[in-house]
């Protein structure tokens, strides 16, 4: 009698307990991206700069787009490495986009400015371009394909390295479906 | 009894966890409205914020958040269905961004577990009172039986519980002659005392004859049987106050948390003021809303039920105090009015109606000029520029052009009336006679009211002028001239309808079955005219 009744416990609290574990080993704040692999939704962007651009005019160009804010703490790490990883790509047919979201333009420029970003920057007061994009996270990058598809994405903070290896995937129309996570990351 | 208390925590734990559950799914059908702003927050409430933990787009004060919003509304604006709208965002940010995820795949199991733990507790529930009662009823029928051992072990149990029978009977016949028991008592325990020892006596009898060793008498355990009995009886009550106790908990929780967890507008309290009564602030402004839209189409008994409703939640609502001082006014009840306003100014001493309303009414009865003076020139520094402004820094020079009329006005009220009306032009009058049928003539209410009115349009409609007679004297002949002209400026000619009302109660605002009404049979007449005779009739039998 009390081995089934054991067993009978154990077969309620069990998976219980599996479906708690579950639940803890999931960050409950990361947001899976259905777009990976989906055509990259188009926009054009005014830049600081005072030009405009426009990514659906990008095809056969690897394209790599960068969210973030001058108040992001992982942006300011991550903003001397794109730019050096955007000096050693530049001639290599990849264009570089950053989008300032979540922030004013003046900070923007201040911030471009103060990190001698070189890359075509602009500012998104409205938000509909990382609504678009199903940003949620601070800084957020994507690497779109010569086809214009979207390859990978990138949350946190994205070292130079990776940038160049993706791109040099992205030319080559590989796609990642897992998302890259960078260990640091704005707290939201 | 370890695993008897277990089931009966996890369906006490049940049955709290999914009363609630339960419940909101009955009350969480929420009005709809095809409102754009409203449609944008039901669709926001629906989804879930990007940056937060576990608050909706619509509860959100994030930057991200309030884009969302805008987006959803300008998707909105642009015909999209709110179905559209949300696979909008579905398709950027995946099912993760509904607080509500489609039933499929591994959210079935979400969608699918109260039903699941419901079950698991019916059947808990199911199996713990199988369990009771079929104990209770071994117990009754046999008592001894189901602690009893087996075997050669089984008749050394029985024999010491024969034993320990007889030490209790022996008790309980010491305590009955010590008078400690009533007869009562002693007969129905000794009564079951003797049932337990028979069913005892006839499990040994039962058993293959061995040598019976004598009673052991130290195997005995002298209880009081008295306390075991009333344990068992307790536990019969005990349980069914838990049970209820358990039922109560589910049921409050329920009501409590879909309370305070629903969606809610701003300004809308925590429970929705379930306790405290007053009725959150959504509806009073639908109700006020109401109200002004039946003013505008002139359907004033609409917007005296409405206001009224606002003033029984809210008795000192500024708004529907300063309408319902209109209306009065515009009915002939200066003293209502007056009190009215009185008391929306005292609730905000700037209210723009209010102070407008009272200014006008004390302007046109000739009351206290320099107040009404005092109160237009504050409200004419509120209002902005357009025709009503216009109107009134004309009746405004009005009143400086006549400053004797005023200075004269606290001493003279009739004079101050008649050179404020002089103001309005002097056009004409129109008058005539009016009668009530002779069968009703007897029947009248001596406290009865009769007004004469006269309207640009016909049915309902703000009046243009109105004449209020205490105690008519039938036939009553009548005129009516720019003097009854209800607001300064207006101007009393043209073609007017004229109607009369005998109001049985003297409130125009109230309609009784017993009022009298009738109206012109040829309107509608010009100012100037005479004979313009009415007949009275019962105003059910009327078409207003």
């Amino acid at each position: 009698m009390p081995v089934r009744r054991l067993a009978i416990t154990f077969a309620i609290i069990l998976p219980l307990l599996a479906l708690l574990a579950y639940g803890f080993f999931r960050d409950p704040r990361y947001i899976p991206s259905p777009l990976v692999g989906k055509p990259a939704p188009a926009f054009s962007l005014q830049l600081f700069s005072g030009e405009k651009i426009d990514v659906s005019a990008l095809r056969g160009k690897v394209v790599f787009i960068n969210f973030w804010a001058s108040w992001c703490p992982p942006c300011i790490a991550e903003a001397k490495e794109l730019e050096s990883a955007w000096r050693r790509l530049k001639d290599q047919d990849v264009v570089f986009i950053g989008v300032e979201i979540q922030d004013t333009e003046a900070n923007g420029r201040g911030f471009v400015k103060e990190f001698g970003i070189t890359y075509p920057n602009g500012a998104d007061p409205t938000g509909k371009i990382p609504i678009d994009y199903g940003v949620w996270g601070i800084p957020e990058s994507f690497f779109v394909d010569p086809d214009g598809r979207i390859v990978y994405k990138h949350v946190g903070a994205i070292g130079p390295a990776l940038v160049e290896a993706k791109s040099a995937e992205a030319r080559r129309r590989i796609m990642t479906t897992k998302e890259g996570k960078g260990e640091y990351q704005s707290i939201r | 009894m370890s695993g008897e208390k277990l089931t009966k925590i996890l369906v006490a734990l049940l049955l709290a966890l999914l009363t609630p559950h339960l419940l909101t799914y009955s009350l969480s059908a929420a009005a709809q409205a095809p409102d754009i702003e409203q449609q944008t927050h039901e669709i926001a409430a629906e989804l879930r914020c990007p940056v937060c933990q576990n608050l909706s787009v619509a509860d959100s004060p994030s930057e991200l958040a309030v884009q969302m919003r805008a987006s959803i509304e300008e998707q909105l604006r642009q015909g999209k269905s709110p179905d559209e709208v949300k696979q909008f965002f579905v398709s950027k940010y995946g099912d993760w961004v509904l607080l509500a995820p489609p039933a499929k795949g591994f959210n079935l199991l979400l969608w699918l577990s109260p039903a699941i733990a419901a079950l698991c507790g019916v059947i808990l529930v199911g199996f713990a009172i199988r369990r009771w009662a079929r104990k209770r009823a071994t117990q009754a029928a046999d008592p001894a039986a189901l602690q009893a051992p087996a075997g050669e072990d089984r008749r050394d149990f029985l024999v010491g519980e024969q034993a320990r029978l007889e030490a209790e009977m022996k008790e309980l016949d010491f305590d009955f002659q010590a008078g400690k028991l009533s007869d009562a008592d002693y007969a129905a325990l000794s009564g079951e005392l003797k049932l337990q020892a028979a069913g005892v006596a006839k499990q040994i009898t039962a058993m293959p004859q061995h040598a019976l060793q004598p009673p052991a008498l130290e195997h005995a355990k002298p209880r009081t049987t008295a306390a075991a009995t009333e344990r068992r009886g307790l536990r019969n009550w005990q349980l069914a106050t838990g049970a209820a106790f358990l039922l109560l908990l589910g049921l409050g929780l329920g009501v409590l948390l879909t309370q305070s967890v629903r969606s809610r507008d701003s300004g809308d309290t925590m429970t929705g003021d379930f306790l405290t009564g007053t009725q959150a602030a959504g509806p009073q402004e639908a109700t006020l809303a109401r109200g002004r839209a039946a003013i505008e189409k002139g359907d004033f008994p609409q917007a005296i039920e409405a206001f009224k409703q606002v003033l029984t939640s809210d008795p000192n609502n500024p708004e529907a105090l300063s309408y319902m001082g209109i209306m009065l006014s515009q009915a002939g009840h200066s003293d209502g009015a007056l009190t009215a306003f009185d008391r929306a100014l005292a609730a905000d001493p700037n209210f723009p109606l209010a102070l407008w309303g009272k200014g006008m009414l004390l302007y046109r009865s000739g009351g206290d000029q320099a107040e009404a003076r005092r109160l237009l020139e504050k409200v004419s520094g509120m209002m902005p520029a357009g025709p009503e402004k216009t109107e009134l820094e004309n009746v405004l020079s009005q009143m400086s052009q006549s400053p004797a009329a005023a200075k004269s006005a606290a001493a003279k009220p009739e004079t101050a009336a008649k050179s404020a009306a002089g103001s309005a032009t002097r056009t004409g009058q129109i008058e005539g006679i009016i009668d009530v049928d002779a069968k009703l003539k007897a029947n009248l209410d001596a406290r009865a009211v009769l007004f004469i009115i006269a309207r640009p349009s016909r049915g309902g409609g703000p009046p243009l002028a109105v004449k209020k007679i205490p105690a008519p004297k039938f036939p009553f002949s009548y005129s009516l001239s720019a003097q009854d002209v209800m607001m300064p400026g207006a101007v009393f000619s043209g073609k007017l309808y004229v109607t009369a009302r005998l109001d049985k109660d003297g409130d125009p605002l109230t309609q009784s079955p017993e009022d009298l009404a009738g109206e012109y049979n040829k309107n509608p007449v010009e100012v100037g005219s005479k004979r313009i005779d009415i007949l009275l009739a019962p105003a059910r039998s009327q078409a207003r």
